[in-house]
């Protein structure tokens, strides 16, 4: 029982990461039908960002997420400005974003192991190796502030879409972009936004990520296989269902990790894919799609 | 002037061909018209490139003046244009309270929201009560009630219906019209599309026939409804007027 609280609290701890770094993932597909191949290159792109700053700089990672969050935020509009609105209205516009997105990907990629070359990093601050003590339980510091931030930013992520005008723009433009077009909104400036926010949560992700596991430039193709299955499972372009599935399979995978050895933890996130495929499409809180 | 100038528009979808193939008509303020035509003669189309949801492939449209025919949708309905399409374009997962707000998205007054939203509660009071219930839940008729305030929240000059009785039951669309009479009483333009094209001609005052993507008639809606030759061709009746054909 002892060990079983303990592993579930291992898992909640990772599942609030993981539901921070599928919310951008899911958010852009969810208002741009963008299927964003290159969402984990950026949150690698910013742990190595967060390792710089901390190795040079001293800047805590905790500090690195709220400054990159800015600067992702720019970068965010100013991919979505150059690359796809370009293809906007293009009959395969979904098929092309993830060949767009797998091409940045790649680019991202060979630029980060051209500067940073392909061995591991990660960030070291005191409280990555800390942790607090409860009874017969420990929880490691390092994830409890990590998932800390993680639900600070998802709260706030909810707040602005459900209390500002623009939250309500996207959430309209998620739902049925024409619509949304037809009661005023700006829906290219909208999808600007929510790809800008997409990727501000990635670069907030890899700050955190930057002292949680260690990374390397292609490290990025395991952490998008893994978000696809968690979108997949809560429903592509559902906030919900990404933080719910995020917790799911992060607490079953911890449990799997604890029962037959960490080679089998990625193991769970393709059995739930493949399985919630065969049974459920559209995810726990997707649309039916009908052709 | 008239209050919308709508010349030689010719526009269709993708690489396809022309659905609008030169249309031409004036829209008068505070007047109500029903167009009416058969499948295909472009009615729809005309009133999505009207809300700039599709753009004309030649030809102009002019709104007091302005040319419209280069808008955005967003900026067409800022300039005072409304369009609720066949399917209502509702937010499902949002609730009704939240599709009315949804309705004055470009309007910062929010004691003008307020109003407008009480106003609605008080034409629709169906809606009221269901006023925390997504939309996604109601019904096909308390769908087009939702559609029909959440237009009425911008406070909109031109109002344009696509088929506001579609797939209701008689009871319920007969209601719908009811509403829309006492809408004209706000002196909006509305421009209906309606494909029972006598209820719909009933409840405006003038008609435009289209056929082919084209203005073939234009008359008062009394003088189309007791046309026989009109009758015949578009309303699908007898010349004498008993019965479907």
């Amino acid at each position: 029982m002892t060990n079983a609280v303990q592993v579930l609290i291992l898992g909640l701890l990772l599942g609030g990461v993981y539901a921070l770094m599928a919310a951008g993932l899911t958010l852009a597909f969810g208002v741009m039908r963008i299927v964003n191949l290159a969402h984990a290159v950026v949150i690698v792109g910013s742990a190595y960002a967060a390792y710089f700053a901390f190795q040079n700089l001293g800047v805590d990672p905790l500090v690195s997420a709220a400054l990159l969050m800015p600067v992702m935020y720019l970068v965010g509009v100013a991919i979505y400005t150059t690359l796809f609105r370009r293809i906007e209205g293009s009959a395969r516009y979904v098929e092309m974003t993830v060949l767009l997105t797998f091409a940045v990907a790649i680019v991202v990629e060979g630029l980060l192991a051209f500067f940073f070359t392909g061995i591991f990093r990660t960030t070291d601050p005191t409280y990555a190796t800390d942790a607090f003590f409860v009874g017969d339980w420990f929880i490691p510091k390092g994830q409890l502030y990590a998932s800390g931030v993680s639900v600070a930013l998802l709260l706030g992520l909810w707040g602005f879409l459900r209390y500002t005008r623009i939250g309500y723009g996207v959430r309209a433009t998620m739902q049925n972009r024409s619509a949304a077009q037809i009661v005023g909104v700006n829906v290219r400036r909208t999808s600007s936004i929510a790809f800008g926010i997409s990727t501000a949560l990635a670069g907030a992700s890899g700050a955190l990520v930057s002292y949680l596991f260690p990374f390397f430039p292609a490290r990025h193709w395991q952490w998008v296989a893994l978000l696809l299955a968690l979108i997949v499972l809560g429903g592509m372009g559902s906030l919900k269902g990404a933080v719910v599935g995020a917790i799911v399979l992060a607490v079953a995978s911890s449990f799997v990790v604890d029962q037959a050895g960490p080679i089998w933890g990625p193991m769970t996130f393709y059995l739930a894919l493949f399985l919630i495929l065969l049974v459920r499409p559209q995810g726990l809180f997707g649309k039916e799609v009908t052709i | 002037m008239a209050l919308l100038e709508i010349r030689e528009v010719r526009a269709g979808y993708g690489p396809g061909p022309d659905i609008l193939t030169g249309m031409s008509f004036d829209v008068e303020a505070g007047r109500s018209y029903c167009i009416i035509g058969p499948n295909g003669a472009g009615k729809s189309t005309l009133l999505k490139v009207i809300a700039g949801l599709l753009k004309p492939r030649a030809g102009s449209i002019t709104y007091q003046g302005n040319r419209l025919d280069d808008l955005r949708a967003d900026q067409v309905l800022a300039a005072g244009i409304c369009y609720v399409p066949q399917d209502h374009a509702l937010f499902p997962e949002m609730t009704v309270r939240e599709n009315l707000t949804m309705g004055a998205y470009l309007e910062r007054d929010r004691n003008a929201i307020r109003e407008r939203m009480d106003r609605t509660f008080e034409m629709f009071p169906i809606l009221g009560e269901r006023a925390g219930q997504d939309a996604g839940t109601l019904s096909g008729g308390q769908q087009q009630m939702l559609a029909l305030g959440r237009a009425l929240m911008i406070d909109p000059e031109v109002l344009m219906l696509d088929e506001p009785s579609l797939g209701l039951a008689p009871a319920i669309a007969e209601q719908i019209f009811t509403s829309i009479d006492e809408l004209k009483a706000l002196g909006i333009t509305f421009i209906l599309v309606e494909q029972n094209a006598e209820r719909g001609l009933a409840c405006a005052e003038w008609g435009l026939v289209l056929d082919l993507g084209i203005l073939r008639f234009e008359a008062p809606s009394d003088e189309i409804l007791a046309d026989p030759r009109i009758r015949e061709l578009y309303l699908g009746r007898a010349v004498a007027g008993e019965g479907p054909k």
